[in-house]
Formats: structure tokens, C-alpha cells, sequence
């Protein structure tokens, strides 16, 4: 598959429910992923597709409700789903696999200065010195573009975009093989935004770090991705390069999703997908997107499995279940 | 370093402008009690009248004035009334001595009861006072923080183990804090002073009170027990069970989340995360607990026999003892605005935005 590319994550059939009053929230239902090295793997999703259920289930950051965390996730050749939670908090947690969470904003303790929380995965996970530590602090926000001067203030006394720095500082601190970016910028205005998106860029670029970057804006995703996992009620509908993602995407759901991008001098108005995502606590039997889908045949009362398109590409689609490619 | 001389200088400020703003609140409050506690001045006719009645029978008592005829008796007890009237100064009018009657007050002259006496005989409202203080302080400090220590650390543990059945347990017993200490005290007595009569029903100390220093505190301690269970009784399921709602609120911030996803353990997280940023309202909680406990201590009091500022007030009342009631709260009044004063400051300690924002910038 990413054999262009040393393989660093590869994520199979993971599983994360949640018990609810009503039932059973299947939120990650049989996902499979790979990110190679020095890799950007976008992860899109509608909101409730639970992309950001597959960012907690991969740092194992679970709520009490969980009914069942299952699957295979093996990090540079580790299995980590079969750890104690123990080894798993001091030796993956922070020093290989890092994040970004969503509502970063309030990510930071208000009553802690910002460098000592972003010198804090140095001093615990490898008992570093306070003063090493915050040497290192000072490079990293040198990288990310916050002053030095911040080392001593307190959260609140910077700005939003300047506290999604630091954020990220605080990720990139341990130099870690993997960030997960939950929703990265989504609080931020545009120019934040491109402005961030500009540091991940340079850092993928300089430092060689593999990104999951989870989001629902197309457009800001498609400068960093090299690759596109699509998420469509708990599971992952379609994986493939990034180009060929945005350019001839391969599920129906992909395409409509791309038709609903408003792009600039378009004339017609862009389209959008009827009806709603179904409910994952009783996800029909067939293919979940067979309600919505303009395409539907006999087929799709059956679950489809993914599909291999030209190796490099992961469809789950009857459409393409003689690896035919029936686009175009 | 600069930037510390510049945290003195406002922390200075801070401090002049809090000691100015409560010592005004001070001051209003010792002011209202005098005016309600005397009812606006109606409490001097009282006492005019009562003067009036007690030198009229001590004078038509005297047998060495019976030879006087009844003009002149009159004119005696008249001038001896004024005399009296005068010398308390009830001639003026009640404004003005209201006035002086605040500013003895805060200068914590508390001037003379007119009924009670201390223990040891005197009439000072200050040492009337005094001699209470410490038997309320010990009562309700021990209970308090019993019940302050043990909540807090139950609420996190169990913050820890939402759902769980014995968090269920204790939310189900949280209503038994509807009953007040006192009626916990009552059965308690019933139980343990007369039905297995283990400890003392009432008091601080047995009497006559024992001489050596060690067997006089272990007298204290056994009258202690009772209305200490009763006091925690009453408030602990309660206690515990809104420290643990607030903890259970305080650990699903965003930034606890991030220290769980940094891999911190989990005691890193409970002091820096949870704790820390907490810490304000939690001595808050306390330091209130504290105040307001002495309001609910007049009925316990009572029914213990524990001779604190409870029972003291109690009587005063019942006397219309006024300077006593004006000294209870003056004291009172003090330790509310000492106790928020000491909370302005660690709130600005402990919180940086506080610390920041209440200075000049």
C-alpha cells in the first residue's frame, strides 16, 4: 500500500462503542487506517461521523460509557491495543503519539504558566531538568512562532490563535513519530487559520513529524493532506491519495461531498447530500449510505467490504467491487 | 527582578484598597446593629423609666427620707433621676450617641453589660465575650474541619468512581442533612447519655472540673464527641456529595482532559489539574462554612449545654442585655471582614488572573 513510504501506523478493524441510554453508539465501527512516515493522513467526517472518536480510541482516551474498544493498531511495529494502561501512559502516550484536541482553547490549566505546561511531558515522561526543559520550550515555540517572552504568562493572557500555538508547542515537544490534530483551527478566524496550517506545513516538512489531521473543512485540509480517509457513520468509506481524493473521488459519498465544496468562480451553486447521516445506534444493515446515495442498486442491502483500487486506494462501494474503476 | 517588584506594588494596593473597603463595611454593619439593637433610640425610654422607678422606690424606701413631705421627695427623686440620666449621658439625643457608641465599638471598647457578668465576675462585654470565644471555637473548628477534610477527600475519591455504588450510596443518604445538628444531638443524647449512658449529655467539662491539665482535656474531649457527631451527621452525605458534583464538573475541563491525553499520572492530574485550579473556591467554601456556622450555633448550643457565644447571645437576648448583643456582633463583624479579607488575598495568591487583573493594569 504506502510502500513509497515507510509504514508508521497501521490501524485494523477498531472498534469503539459506547453504552447509551438507548443502546449501543457504535462511533468507530471497523476502521481501518495507515499513515506512513512524514505523512499527512486527513481524516473528513460530517460532525457525528466519529472522527473524533477514532483520534480518543487511538490515544486511548475513553470516557467511562465505553462498551466495547477493540481492533489492531500497531505503532512503528508495536502493538499498542494489547498494553497495560500503564506502559501505554508512559511510554506511548506523549513521547510517540501526541495531540491536538479539539476546543483548544481551553486545553490550557489557567492557573499554570504556559511554558511549565508545555515543559511538563519532558519533566514527567523523561525527567528532564526544569531548566533543559524550558530551553527546549523556547525552541519549540521558536518553531511554532510564539515569542519567548510567553514562556512566563499565563493562558488567558494570550490570544486565541497564540494559545493554538502553544497547543501545538506543546505536542511537538517531545518530538513524537505521530500528532493527532483534532479540529485544529476550527475555533480560529481564516487568517489563524492559514497562518497555523502554515506552521504544521513547515514542521512536516523540517522535522519529518506524521500528521493525523482530523476535520470537517475540506478546503483547509486539502494543503496538508497527502492522504484522505473519509468517514461516514463510524466507518471509513473511502481512503485514498490526497489527489486523487479531490480530483476523482471514488465514493458516491465522496463525490457529493466534493460537489458541496463552494469553490471560488463557480457559477452554479454548489450541490448538497439529502437526508441525514443515520443514527449509529441502529446503523441500517446494508450500506450505511444507501438512503442518501443517487447511485443505489440491489447490492447495497449488503454490508460492502473495502475494495482495492489500484492498491493505492480503499473504496467501500459495490460500485467498484471488481476493482473496476466506474468513475467518469 | 522588576516584574516582582511590580507584583509587590500592586498586591499593596490591592491590600489598601480591600482594609479600606471592608473596614467601610464594617462600620455600617456595627452602626445598623446599634441603631436596631437599641430599636432607634425607643430602648433609652425604657431605661429612663426604669431608672425613673428605681430611684422612686429606693428614695420612698429610705426610712431617713419618710419626714419629707411629698414636695420635696419629688423634687429629690426628680434631681436624682437627671443625675442618673445625666451620667449615662441619656439626655442627649440618640444620634449623637449612637456615634460614640460606634466609634467605642470599633475601637473594640465594648463598654459595660447591663445584666450579665463573666465567670469571673466581670461586667466588661469585652471579657464576657472573650470568655465564650474559645469554647465555640473548639466546638465548631473541630466539627468543621472534620467535616471539611473528610468531604473533600470522600468527593474525590468518589469523583473518580462516578456510578459507581457506593457513589450511589452516598448521593441516596444525602437528604439526611435536611435534619438540622441539634435534632441529630437530641436522639444522640437520648442514645448514648441515657439509654448506654457512655458519655456526658451536656456541657464542656464535668464538674466540679478536674485539676490536672491532661485528665481536664480528656474531660473536654468526651463532652466534645456528641455534638461533634451531631454537627457532622448533619452535613457530611450533603458535603460530600456537592464537592463531588463539583469536582466531577471541574474534571471534564478541557485542560484535564489534555493532562489525561499527556499521559500525566493520575495524582499529577488530581493536584495539578483538578486541585490547583479549584483551589480558590474550595477555601472559599470553607472560610464561609466557618462564618455560618455560628449562626445555626445558638439552638445546638442550647441543647448541649456548651457554654459558647451561642448560648451567651441567647441570653443576652433574653435579658435585652444591648451591649452584649452590639458586642457579639461587633466581634462578629470583624471576623467576617478579617475572614474575607484573608480570602481577597489568596484568591489573589492562587488565581493569576485575579492577581492581574486587580492591579492597575
Amino acid at each position: 500500500m504506502t510502500d513509497a513510504r515507510e509504514r508508521l501506523l497501521q490501524v485494523r478493524n477498531l472498534q469503539l462503542h459506547y453504552r447509551t441510554r438507548r443502546g449501543t453508539a457504535r462511533a468507530v465501527d471497523g476502521v481501518d487506517l495507515d499513515v506512513g512516515r512524514n505523512e499527512a493522513l486527513v481524516v473528513l467526517g460530517e460532525s457525528g461521523s466519529g472522527k473524533s472518536s477514532l483520534a480518543k480510541a487511538l490515544m486511548r482516551l475513553l470516557p467511562r460509557n465505553v462498551a466495547r474498544y477493540s481492533g489492531q493498531v500497531m505503532l512503528g511495529g508495536d502493538e499498542l491495543m494489547g498494553m497495560d494502561d500503564e506502559r501505554f501512559r508512559s511510554g506511548v502516550q506523549w513521547n510517540r503519539i501526541a495531540m491536538v484536541m479539539q476546543a483548544a482553547m481551553n486545553a490550557l490549566n489557567p492557573v499554570v504558566r504556559v511554558g511549565e505546561q508545555v515543559a511538563e511531558p519532558l519533566r514527567v515522561h523523561r525527567g528532564w531538568s526544569k531548566a533543559a526543559a524550558m530551553e527546549r520550550v523556547v525552541e519549540t515555540f521558536a518553531i511554532v512562532g510564539v515569542s519567548r517572552d510567553f514562556v512566563t504568562r499565563y493562558p488567558f493572557e494570550l490570544s486565541g490563535g497564540m494559545r493554538q500555538r502553544v497547543v501545538l508547542a506543546m505536542a511537538l515537544i517531545t518530538e513524537p513519530e505521530l500528532v493527532i490534530l483534532d479540529e485544529p483551527t476550527s475555533a480560529l478566524d481564516v487568517l489563524t487559520q492559514a497562518s497555523i496550517m502554515n506552521v504544521l506545513k513547515r514542521i512536516k516538512r523540517e522535522q519529518g513529524t506524521s500528521f493525523i489531521l482530523i476535520t470537517h473543512d475540506v478546503a483547509t485540509s486539502s494543503e496538508l493532506a497527502d492522504r484522505v480517509a473519509l468517514m461516514y457513520a463510524g466507518q471509513v468509506v473511502e481512503q485514498s491519495d490526497a489527489r486523487d481524493f479531490f480530483h476523482h473521488p471514488a465514493h458516491p459519498y465522496s463525490k457529493l461531498l466534493m460537489d458541496s465544496v463552494p469553490r471560488l468562480h463557480q457559477s452554479e451553486p454548489p450541490g448538497y447530500i439529502p437526508g441525514e447521516p443515520p443514527d449509529l445506534i441502529d446503523p441500517p444493515a446494508g450500506c450505511r449510505f444507501a438512503d442518501r446515495c443517487p447511485s443505489r442498486f440491489g447490492r447495497c442491502s449488503e454490508d460492502p467490504p473495502a475494495f482495492e483500487l489500484n492498491g493505492e486506494r480503499r473504496v467501500r462501494c459495490w460500485l467498484h467491487e471488481e476493482g473496476t474503476d466506474h468513475d467518469g | 527582578m522588576n516584574s516582582r517588584l511590580r507584583d509587590f506594588r500592586r498586591l499593596g494596593w490591592f491590600t489598601l484598597r480591600r482594609v479600606l473597603a471592608l473596614f467601610v463595611t464594617v462600620l455600617i454593619g456595627v452602626y445598623l446593629t446599634i441603631v436596631i439593637a437599641n430599636m432607634g433610640g425607643k430602648v433609652d425610654e425604657l431605661r429612663k423609666l426604669q431608672i425613673r422607678s428605681t430611684v422612686s422606690e429606693s428614695v420612698r424606701a429610705d426610712p431617713s427620707f419618710s419626714e419629707m413631705d411629698s414636695e420635696k421627695r419629688n423634687e429629690l427623686i426628680k434631681e436624682q433621676v437627671q443625675l442618673q440620666i445625666e451620667q449615662r449621658n441619656l439626655d442627649e439625643p440618640f444620634i449623637w450617641r449612637s456615634f460614640d457608641y460606634l466609634a467605642q465599638a470599633i475601637q473594640l471598647d465594648l463598654g459595660r453589660a447591663e445584666e450579665m457578668h463573666s465567670d469571673t465576675g466581670s461586667r466588661a462585654v469585652y471579657d464576657i465575650i472573650v470568655e465564650r470565644l474559645p469554647a465555640t471555637l473548639l466546638l465548631f473548628g473541630t466539627a468543621n474541619l472534620l467535616v471539611f477534610f473528610v468531604s473533600v477527600y470522600a468527593a474525590l475519591y468518589l469523583s473518580r468512581r462516578y456510578g459507581s455504588r457506593l457513589d450511589r450510596a452516598v448521593i441516596g443518604l444525602a437528604p439526611s442533612s435536611a435534619a438540622p445538628a441539634w435534632f441529630y444531638g437530641i436522639f444522640l443524647i437520648l442514645l448514648f447519655a441515657f439509654v448506654v449512658p457512655v458519655l456526658p449529655a451536656g456541657g464542656m467539662v464535668a464538674i466540679p472540673p478536674p485539676e490536672d491539665p491532661w485528665v481536664y482535656a480528656g474531660s473536654v474531649l468526651e463532652h466534645l464527641v456528641l455534638p461533634v457527631i451531631a454537627m457532622f451527621l448533619s452535613s457530611i452525605f450533603i458535603s460530600i456529595y456537592s464537592w463531588r458534583t463539583f469536582f466531577l464538573i471541574h474534571s471534564s475541563e478541557d485542560y484535564v482532559e489534555m493532562a489525561r491525553a499527556k499521559g500525566l499520572p493520575s495524582n499529577l492530574i488530581q493536584s495539578r489539574y483538578i486541585l490547583r485550579p479549584t483551589l480558590a473556591p474550595i477555601i472559599t467554601n470553607f472560610l464561609l462554612m466557618l462564618i455560618g456556622l455560628w449562626s445555626g450555633a445558638i439552638i445546638l448550643e442550647q441543647v448541649f449545654n456548651w457554654p459558647g457565644l451561642g448560648t451567651l447571645l441567647f441570653q443576652a437576648i433574653g435579658h435585652r442585655d444591648t451591649p452584649v448583643i452590639i458586642g457579639g456582633v461587633v466581634i462578629f463583624a470583624y471576623l467576617l471582614a478579617v475572614t474575607v479579607f484573608m480570602l481577597d488575598f489568596l484568591y489573589a495568591i492562587l488565581d493569576p488572573r485575579v492577581r492581574i487583573e486587580g492591579g492597575e493594569q
